[in-house]
């Protein structure tokens, strides 16, 4: 039997140089890992929103749906508590998740359905051609804002700290970390708050990014310590960097914590029997 | 024979305990009886009401003056002073609710032991109440002396319990809401059978999350259906337009509440069926049933599932507040049809899609899509013929024929018994009947529980016939029986 075909054969259409296309590889090299048969393909879902992000959907062959701004969250919730045996993978842009959709991302970590969340933050609407999110820095500047952003950013790091998610991290739109972080978020049970930065080579270049990120590790941080946690998301508050500036990448904060399918008897049928709500007879 | 029985108080007095052991009892000798609950916006204090209408014939309405009033407060007796009728039994005084419960059994000639019995069936502070109903018992003698009748066998149901037996019965697996008001009362209801019929009900945090949390459950090949009022199904219609392009099958219960906007979230309205069928962006498929009693909800709601699971559509089952919280006494059974589960779990897309499961732009495969939606809404006209579009009652010949559609069912139904009309109710908004031929040369009546007449302004967009007569409500109240007999009959020819 040949492994099953992951790409689709659509055309890319990212722009060239794109930080997406870092993204795209790191998930393609996790899935060729993890997708061996058919079987396999069809037991991941993949969920996609609107925004340069959401292209990934038309290059990668997984079941799942392309749905609209701002819903991916309820839909991956809606996909797992529909067949609680499939692996959900859900992705989204800074306008999808931190804006159009915000009081999802929110909900979603208390639901703590054992679902992948993945952020493209480029800090900018981009395929609606450049305007400011709630993560683009003061100051930021273009056609509908010629007077420059004056409005504080949202730290989503934070945030998703103070929902009380129970897996946090994020990581630098690099081919080999978001493999490492893939793997990392399969190991925790529980919603997944997986950020990427990602710079936009058009409208929100990377200006240094890279050189200025580290890695948290267990020599430098504690994971499992929610102050400790906090302390190293307030390290950078999305406003631009400087000389100053250190962005530090990794797993913030894990905890484990009861998830949605656990508490439900119903899906825990479903999941001990290895079915879906579409398998039972009536 | 019909005898109106309204029972007030502040919320929070237990109104609604004393209807359902009477209109138990009632039931059980063999009458017929419907009750509406009438109930403000708040938790306790202000004035709800029950009235509850009984007969030896069936009946699905309420009429206007009461027979007997319980007063569990003062107010009460002074909001309805009008619509006592001369010899109207009033019952009042501080006393617990049971007291009443013991003074109505007595009056309409029940023996004790049938009392006995619904405050046993009640499993709660039995004791106390059996005390206070005693007393009650003795205190009266009997003024109307109800014989035991070969009536109804039928059992109470409510528009809501309506709504999800037919859900049930349909094989649904998840029901996705978001509380509120006239919507609310199913997510308790289902949430009640999930033991038993081993279904799933979830709370999302919006009426965009339930949407949206619908959508992703349904693709995956669950039955799914949702359910709101008024605004919760404005927020919920980008997500319509999804399952429009993306074929999701979807069940949605719209239970309309008087509007616009927060409007008089507690009492009713039909405001809503140009929204049913025209919410969502762009041109897609749907369904959109409105049932007119708890037997045609069970139907209806069944017949919105086989419809979305067959066409891979969104199908609203259209309810509002006077449907959802009255109970009715109907002995016929309603008709279920077998619904299928075939949902394949694949890609699916808000986009239009290219064979690939991929977004794309292609004009010739947007017109392939566009195409095949326009053969499925073809194809479900044709699946509708099979089912009861319409129904007609009455005295089917008459020059005069009243029309109307959904929970204005039952107050119709009680106002032409003696009057020389028929009556026309569309069941199915869309697809829409053909009933041009139905009304031609008749002395139309539109009657809806709203201030435009929006059935009447469909009509006219299908058949072209304009109608003039209209008695329409809207100050969030149901039409009740004898009110409407009179304006009826002055619109006859």
């Amino acid at each position: 039997m040949s492994k099953p075909n992951i790409d689709t054969g659509s055309i890319n259409t990212w722009c060239p140089g794109c930080f997406n296309f870092q993204i795209l590889a790191g998930f393609r090299n996790f899935l060729g890992k993890e997708i061996k048969t058919e079987k396999q393909r069809e037991s991941i879902a993949m969920v996609a929103g609107v925004g340069c992000h959401a292209k990934i959907y038309d290059y990668v062959n997984l079941n799942g749906i392309n749905t609209i701004h701002g819903r991916v969250l309820p839909t991956c919730m809606g996909i797992k508590i529909g067949n609680p045996n499939l692996t959900v993978y859900g992705f989204a842009g800074d306008g999808d998740a931190y804006s159009e959709g915000i009081s999802h991302l929110i909900h979603a970590a208390r639901y703590n359905l054992d679902v992948t969340f993945i952020v493209h933050n480029n800090q900018v609407f981009a395929l609606t051609v450049g305007q400011p999110t709630s993560v683009t820095e003061k100051g930021y500047k273009e056609k509908t804002t010629p007077e420059g952003v004056v409005l504080p950013t949202l730290n989503p790091i934070k945030l998703m700290l103070s929902a009380r998610a129970g897996f946090v991290a994020r990581v630098f739109a690099d081919v080999k970390q978001i493999e490492w972080i893939l793997k990392e978020a399969k190991k925790h049970k529980g919603f997944k708050f997986i950020e990427v930065i990602q710079p936009c080579v058009v409208f929100h270049p990377d200006k240094g990014y890279k050189e200025k990120t580290y890695m948290l590790d267990s020599k430098n941080h504690d994971s499992s310590d929610i102050d400790k946690a906090m302390k190293k998301a307030s390290e950078w508050d999305y406003d631009g960097i400087d000389k100053k500036t250190k962005i530090p990448l990794g797993i913030f904060y894990k905890e484990k914590r009861k998830t949605f399918e656990e508490q439900h008897w119903q899906l825990q049928k479903l999941m001990k029997k290895k079915k879906s709500w579409r398998d039972i007879k009536r | 024979m019909r005898y109106n029985i309204l029972f007030g108080g502040k919320a929070g007095q237990g109104p609604n305990v004393l209807t359902n052991l009477l209109g138990d009892a009632l039931a059980k000798k063999g009458y017929y009886v419907f009750y509406s609950r009438d109930y403000q916006s708040l938790i306790r204090g202000g004035h709800n009401f029950n009235m509850l209408t009984f007969s030896d014939k069936p009946i699905h309405s309420n009429e206007s003056k009461i027979d007997i009033i319980v007063a569990l407060d003062e107010n009460t007796l002074r909001i309805h002073k009008d619509n006592l009728k001369k010899n109207c039994i009033i019952l009042g005084g501080k006393y617990p609710n049971m007291h009443f419960s013991g003074n109505l059994f007595k009056i309409l000639g029940f023996e004790f032991e049938d009392l006995d019995r619904e405050l046993k069936e009640l499993k709660r502070k039995y004791k106390e109440n059996v005390v206070e109903a005693k007393k009650g018992f003795e205190e009266k003698k009997c003024e109307i002396e109800l014989k035991k009748i070969k009536g109804n066998k039928g059992k109470f149901l409510s528009g809501t319990q309506g709504i999800a037996l037919g859900a049930v019965k349909s094989g649904l697996d998840i029901y996705y809401g978001y509380p509120m008001t006239p919507s609310t009362p199913i997510l308790g209801e289902l949430a009640g059978m999930q033991e038993e019929k081993n279904i799933l009900v979830v709370e999302i945090e919006n009426e965009i999350g339930v949407a949206n949390a619908g959508i992703g459950s349904a693709i995956t090949g669950a039955k799914t259906m949702i359910g709101t009022s008024g605004g919760g199904f404005d927020l919920m219609t980008e997500s319509l337009s999804l399952m429009g392009i993306a074929e999701v099958p979807m069940v949605i219960y719209l239970a309309q509440r008087a509007g616009p906007s927060t409007g008089v979230p507690t009492y009713n309205s039909q405001g809503d069926l140009d929204i049913a069928r025209h919410a969502g962006h762009g041109e897609f498929n749907r369904v959109v049933l409105a049932p007119g009693d708890p037997r045609e909800a069970q139907e209806l709601t069944n017949q919105c599932f086989y419809f979305s699971q067959k066409h891979k559509v969104p199908a609203i089952v259209l309810s509002d507040k006077h449907l959802a919280e009255s109970y009715y006494i109907l002995p016929q059974k309603p008709k279920i049809v077998s619904v299928g589960k075939n949902t394949k779990w694949k890609r699916y897309s808000s986009y239009e899609q290219g064979p690939n499961g991929s977004s794309t732009e292609k004009p010739e495969l947007i017109n392939r899509n566009v195409e095949k939606r326009i053969k499925v809404g073809k194809e479900i006209i044709k699946d509708s013929k099979k089912f009861p579009m319409y129904e007609i009652y009455g005295k089917k010949n008459s020059k005069n024929l009243v029309v109307s559609w959904g929970s204005t069912k039952g107050a119709i139904l009680d106002s032409i018994e003696d009057l020389n009309c028929a009556f026309l109710q569309i069941k199915y908004i869309e697809p829409f009947p053909d009933i041009e031929k139905l009304l031609k040369g008749k002395n139309i009546i539109l009657i809806e529980n709203n201030a435009t007449g929006l059935l009447g302004n469909l009509i006219r967009e299908k058949t072209g016939i304009k109608i003039e007569k209209k008695i329409l409500r809207y100050d969030g109240r149901p039409f009740l029986s004898d009110e409407l007999e009179k304006d009826i009959r002055g619109n006859l020819k």
